[in-house]
């Protein structure tokens, strides 16, 4: 599991600084060659504005990609202002009590990231709620990540393939991840994972 | 006018060096990392300095401490920040320092010159500026169901998200085809319906509109 993570923040640094730059540096270029040229030339404009909208696609998916390998917010800006951030973009209005400081170690900070994402999403997709609690909290030994939903419930063991496969990952760390979904009463899943 | 600016990929920094200076901006310096930054804002007083969210040592978000320490030791230089990524909260962080010359754009938006040098002067000569992906951000977090942007109209959010932006009435006009006029009743319309404090200053306004896009 930790190979993963290192091998995810490889390539999001190799996108980041290796694919993505060159194509700004090529973006860079074609704006220089548009202005030097596109004024005696106007029959380039045309080309040049194509390839400039392709060039713009292309950033735009790798931006795209590299979210979904690792967040940015994640990068820079650590757990609880990730989670911050996915409850502000959550389809559902998500209650937010983040209570972390600081940094915690990148496994860490990515495991518990995903599983407040995935949970998120099942909560959205299949809840049926009107609202969302995403609590997260850690002492300095142990980070609890906390996301229970108002909807109704029943969900099946394990609450589906995308969190077994969180759920690997978190034991990985030496944690847990539990889910109660009793029937008409909401689901909370809960993940607790040794931080210290 | 005269800039500098701080990325520390080599093609990157000196790509948009040439860049600028095709458009007419003199580039008194380039700048690898936030120290190389501080001592180059000292020595040579730059307009504008752009800057690269990502440097070292940590590569997270040195760019933005950077643009928040300039802005509070030399208040008279302006900043650009560029980001591969755009995150609202970055925008809001960046406004609460003020929202004088200060700007936050994607780095894509370098492949545009006229409209990327039209903001760095925009900056320089003191306005506030916003990617427009800042805005569409926060008002995507807004229009989830119960709050006030439901109450306005589809011309009103569109003059209220080139407020964000940070242009001014005359300016949302000529992008709308609308008379300045009108864009100053749906200006006003916008701030009685989402009980804003009214403020005739285009910076200020561009800080009421953005915090209360955040504020959830």
């Amino acid at each position: 599991m930790r190979a993963t993570e290192t091998e995810r923040r490889r390539i999001e640094r190799d996108l980041h600084d290796g694919t993505q730059q060159r194509l700004v540096s090529i973006a860079m270029t074609l704006g220089l060659v548009e202005s030097k040229l596109a004024k005696d030339r106007p029959a380039i404009g045309p080309i040049l504005h194509e390839a400039r909208d392709a060039l713009a696609l292309a950033l735009e998916e790798l931006r795209e990609l590299t979210q979904g390998i690792r967040p940015a917010i994640l990068v820079e800006r650590g757990l609880a202002a990730a989670l911050d951030d996915l409850g502000r973009r959550a389809a559902l209005p998500v209650q937010l009590h983040v209570a972390i400081s600081g940094r915690l170690s990148e496994n860490v900070e990515a495991a518990a990231y995903y599983v407040a994402s995935e949970a998120l999403t099942n909560a959205v997709k299949h809840s049926h709620g009107s609202e969302v609690r995403l609590a997260a909290s850690c002492d300095g030994a142990m980070l609890e990540v906390e996301v229970a939903d108002d909807g109704i419930g029943g969900a099946g063991d394990g609450g589906g393939s995308g969190l077994r496969g969180l759920a690997d990952r978190v034991e990985a760390l030496g944690g847990r991840i539990t889910v109660s979904s009793p029937a008409g009463r909401g689901t909370t899943l809960r993940a607790e994972i040794p931080c210290g | 006018m005269r800039v500098v600016v701080a990325d520390d990929a080599v093609i990157l920094r000196e790509g948009l060096a040439r860049l600028l200076e095709e458009a007419g901006f003199e580039v008194v310096g380039l700048a690898a990392d936030a120290d190389e930054l501080y001592a180059l804002v000292e020595r040579c007083r730059p307009d504008v300095a752009i800057v690269d969210i990502r440097m070292p040592p940590t590569h997270t978000d040195e760019g933005l401490q950077a643009a928040k320490l300039i802005r509070s030791r030399w208040p008279e230089t302006g900043i650009l920040v560029l980001s591969q990524h755009v995150q609202a909260r970055y925008a809001v962080e960046l406004l609460s320092t003020g929202t004088e010359r200060v700007g936050y754009l994607l780095k894509d938006r370098v492949s545009d010159l006229a409209e990327l040098s039209a903001s760095i002067r925009r900056i320089g000569e003191g306005a506030p500026v916003l990617d427009p992906s800042v805005v569409a951000q926060l008002v995507g977090q807004r229009r989830k169901g119960d709050n006030a942007l439901e109450d306005l109209t589809e011309r009103e959010l569109e003059v209220l998200a080139l407020m964000a932006e940070g242009r001014s009435n005359k300016a949302i006009g000529a992008r709308l085809f609308i008379t300045e006029h009108t864009v100053e009743k749906h200006v006003k319309n916008i701030f009685g319906t989402l009980r804003l404090p009214q403020s005739t200053d285009d910076h200020r306004r561009v800080l009421a509109v953005v915090r209360f896009l955040n504020s959830q």
